[in-house]
């Protein structure tokens, strides 16, 4: 089992990756639960998924413990049973967890963030390969919201401002948590000297070179997954990217024991 | 100093502050009510930017961030700006186009105005200055 999330400025097409990443994974008859921790709907999109926006109800979760977290799961729902219960079923098999969608938008998600930190913290290793994408940016994955992966992919156009960011972001792997592996995805590449640029500027490997492509951006106007539109050399890349991390990481070391598809 | 303190805490003067948010609507979400006098939400005509979008102008109506004003950004057709148009149809849209001197310019890290003063996305870039100065008093 892998657990992989994806990273990088806003923009960057991160959501677009991973969600793409997401699906080939299932297609190789892996489980996969994608996780969106943005509150706001990405890699929905990019997963083919419809955007849902009910709110998870409140009594989800209750105060936690004096000392502990301020809000954990209520008795008789642990993280196998929240992923059941919340987690909408896309193309291919995947599992779709958003934060966002735990309490609604515009209130206090306090509760939902203690919520998500507890089921991504607690749910069974065996079960999933978890593919995440997080907000633009840096600050959650400075704020350890990746806690639960083994490798961060930071995804980086080869433009000065994407670069910086990644050059932040890179620090995680001094944090006491950070993923065992910090690798880099160049996407909206068009010459080699795009991906010199990047992996120039970063001290990390470049495990997968993703083209420029127009199809991508088509897709993105069609609210369609870049698999379900003209899928070309962008989705021919990300294949090759799920190909290296199933050629790095053992897949196959426990069977799935909950929820498989 | 986050963006958010930043925001609520620096005293009227007539220098014109320029704030450039994190991707989403998290600063939004914290940025206590009244903060500044003009909000833009920069869209780009997908439906997943234009939701992000949507959210926006309505955590920015609900918070009283003054005058809200969509910029529809890359916009390659009348398609793109007619999506863009109806999803904010109670809102002022100033479209950008999409333009390569802007890639061109993210490539070498470099300003477009630098490249290229007179490139259409940099010209509507300048009307929407001049449109904001107007309104605004400044």
């Amino acid at each position: 089992m892998i657990r992989i999330a994806f990273a990088g400025k806003g923009g960057s097409g991160k959501s677009s990756v991973s969600g793409t990443f997401a699906r080939l994974l299932a297609r190789r008859d892996r489980p996969v639960l994608a996780v969106d921790s943005d509150p706001l709907p990405g890699m929905a999109y990019s997963l083919g998924i419809a955007v849902d926006d009910h709110p998870t109800p409140d009594d989800v979760v209750i105060e936690g413990p004096e000392g502990g977290p301020r809000w954990v799961l209520r008795p008789g729902l642990d993280a196998a049973g929240f992923i059941e219960t919340y987690a909408s079923s896309g193309p291919d098999h995947v599992q779709y967890l958003q934060f966002g969608n735990t309490w609604g938008h515009f209130q206090t998600l306090q509760r939902g963030q203690h919520a998500w930190s507890q089921v991504v913290r607690e749910m069974d290793p065996a079960a999933w390969n978890v593919v995440g994408d997080l907000p633009g940016g840096t600050r959650q994955a400075m704020f350890g919201w990746a806690k639960y992966a083994d490798v961060l992919a930071l995804v980086v156009e080869p433009t000065a401002k994407s670069i910086h960011v990644a050059r932040r972001l890179q620090n995680i792997s001094k944090a006491e948590w950070a993923p065992s592996w910090v690798v880099v995805v160049a996407n909206r590449v068009e010459e080699d000297s795009d991906v010199e640029q990047i992996s120039e500027a970063l001290e990390r490997p470049v495990i997968g070179v993703v083209p420029n492509d127009a199809a991508v951006t088509e897709a993105d106007k069609l609210a369609l997954s870049p698999l379900d539109h003209r899928p070309g050399p962008f989705v021919d890349a990300v294949e090759q990217l799920v190909g290296v991390v199933e050629a790095t990481y053992d897949l196959d070391i426990q069977t799935p024991t909950n929820g498989t598809p | 100093m986050s963006a958010e303190q930043l925001l609520s805490s620096v005293p009227e003067s007539d220098t014109v502050i320029v704030a450039d948010l994190e991707a989403g609507i998290g600063t939004l979400t914290r940025l206590p009510e009244g903060s500044v006098d003009t909000t833009l939400v920069i869209v780009e005509p997908t439906p997943r930017s234009i939701d992000v979008g949507q959210r926006a102008v309505l955590v920015a109506s609900e918070r009283q961030q003054g005058r809200i004003t969509v910029v529809a950004n890359k916009v390659a057709d009348g398609d793109d700006e007619a999506r863009v148009r109806a999803a904010f149809n109670d809102h002022d849209v100033v479209i950008v186009p999409v333009d390569p001197v802007v890639t061109a310019a993210d490539r070498k890290g470099a300003s477009p105005m630098d490249v290229d003063p007179e490139a259409p996305a940099v010209n509507a870039i300048a009307g929407l200055a001049s449109l904001l100065a107007e309104t605004t008093g400044t």
